[in-house]
């Protein structure tokens, strides 16, 4: 028996003037990367990373629970309230942890709508992060599904999702990780997919502000798998190229889950994307 | 899977009757499903029709309570279906491939790359959407592997 170098415990930070106590873990020692997790899921998504020692050998991986999700609990009065995540309260989200924490210019990454506000971070707060790599991110795609699906009285919104995005993950996926993966959808609380789906469909906010990240600055890398469907190789070419200096990688056997799907494929293109990243300073502690 | 659904991966030439083959691949799809405890679980209150189009070719699968009670070749006006997913057999056949290309792994994946479509009550599709999704993947080559 052995315990994982995963370490787990709990922040309160303020967001939009109240407490919100976040759960955060994190493995690994050197410079900090903040890792955010896809809409309807959690940290467990990074777990493989997490416990990859090549990876954690000179990367201090840190990641948590967006507040409604995993064991990060919603604010008081949500059982009165219709969650919808904007992008302000995404990048205030954000922005409270890694000064909660005191991470001195991290390297942040995010798949999906995490990578979505890790580049309207690189927009809007690059002098918080030293480099950005955005996983199946893109500048903005309308739904191809109805939304209001999976926050329904009579069926089982997580159910419906987890079967809705496995359409996004690859057939090289092992067989236990493909469900791995869906099983954090099928727990996701009531509305909270639509609620994250909302912010991802409808905040086209980013297309305007891509031509101001600086990547002479902060580096930006963009990780998109072949067999995504919600943001597809070509729509991932596209934010890139409307981003100077950015680079992208187009992983053919992986999907929108790469790091929770199919972790042994999507470590090497990981790998990479952080020895793009530039090291830690020297009086980064 | 069976003959027929082995038929679409041969190499060489194509098969003499194409829709003779559609048919016989979904009524071992229903033999497979018979055999497939979990999915008889997953659709016991899966009580519609559905229709599968593929080359112009209608097929209608009715589902009892999780198994496909028939299968039943096209076309007819008077059979009324649910929703009905339609495509072409190469798309099909490269649906049912291990290890699919891009788009050709899913149905919705079809949608998008415009090698398929889907219409009716599509809430109805979507809240049973695993259900349908492995049903139609029981023709898949090497199911171990690719699920």
């Amino acid at each position: 028996m052995s315990f994982e170098p995963i370490t787990g415990r709990y922040l309160t930070v303020s967001v939009a003037g109240a407490p919100r106590r976040i759960y955060v873990e994190e493995a690994g020692a050197g410079r900090p990367v903040l890792c955010l997790h896809t809409a309807g899921a959690d940290t467990r998504q990074w777990r493989h990373l997490m416990n990859d020692a090549a990876v954690t050998a000179g990367n201090r991986l840190i990641a948590f629970d967006m507040p409604w999700h995993g064991k990060s609990l919603p604010p008081e009065g949500w059982e009165v309230e219709e969650y919808l995540l904007t992008t302000e309260a995404y990048i205030e989200t954000v922005l409270a942890v890694v000064d909660g924490m005191g991470l001195d210019r991290p390297v942040l990454a995010g798949c999906s709508m995490g990578g979505r506000i890790a580049l309207q971070l690189a927009a809007l707060h690059p002098e918080t992060f030293s480099g950005f790599i955005a996983i199946e991110a893109s500048d903005f795609q309308p739904a191809w599904y109805d939304i209001d699906w999976f926050h329904r009285p009579d069926a089982h919104g997580g159910e419906m999702g987890a079967a809705l995005v496995s359409a996004n993950i690859s057939p090289h996926a092992p067989r236990v990780e493909r469900w791995n993966t869906l099983w954090m959808f099928m727990q996701s609380g009531p509305g909270v997919f639509r609620g994250d789906l909302s912010f991802y469909t409808k905040d086209d906010s980013l297309i305007g502000r891509l031509c101001r990240i600086d990547t002479s600055k902060t580096p930006v890398h963009l990780l998109v798998g072949a067999y995504d469907l919600t943001c597809t190789p070509e729509d991932a070419r596209r934010t890139a190229a409307a981003i100077p200096g950015a680079s992208i990688a187009v992983m053919d056997e992986l999907g929108h889950f790469p790091m929770s799907e199919h972790p042994e494929g999507f470590r090497p293109f990981f790998l990479d994307a952080l020895a793009r990243m530039p090291v830690a300073r020297a009086d980064a502690a | 899977m069976e003959a027929a659904a082995a038929a679409w991966h041969e190499e060489g030439d194509s098969p003499q009757d194409p829709e003779a083959l559609v048919l016989t691949t979904f009524q071992e799809v229903q033999e497979s499903l018979n055999a497939t405890p979990h999915l008889l679980r997953l659709g016991r209150l899966f009580s519609e029709t559905v229709l599968v189009e593929v080359d112009g070719q209608e097929i209608y699968l009715s589902f009892d309570q999780g198994r496909i009670a028939s299968v039943t070749e096209g076309p007819s006006r008077k059979t009324p279906w649910r929703f009905a997913l339609r495509t072409d057999g190469a798309a099909l056949e490269e649906f049912w491939r291990a290890r699919p290309e891009p788009g050709f792994h899913d149905i919705f994946g079809l949608v998008k790359i415009g090698r398929g479509r889907i219409d009716g009550d599509i809430l109805c599709l979507v809240k049973n959407l695993r259900f349908f999704k492995e049903v139609m993947g029981l023709a898949r080559m090497d199911e171990g592997k690719a699920a």
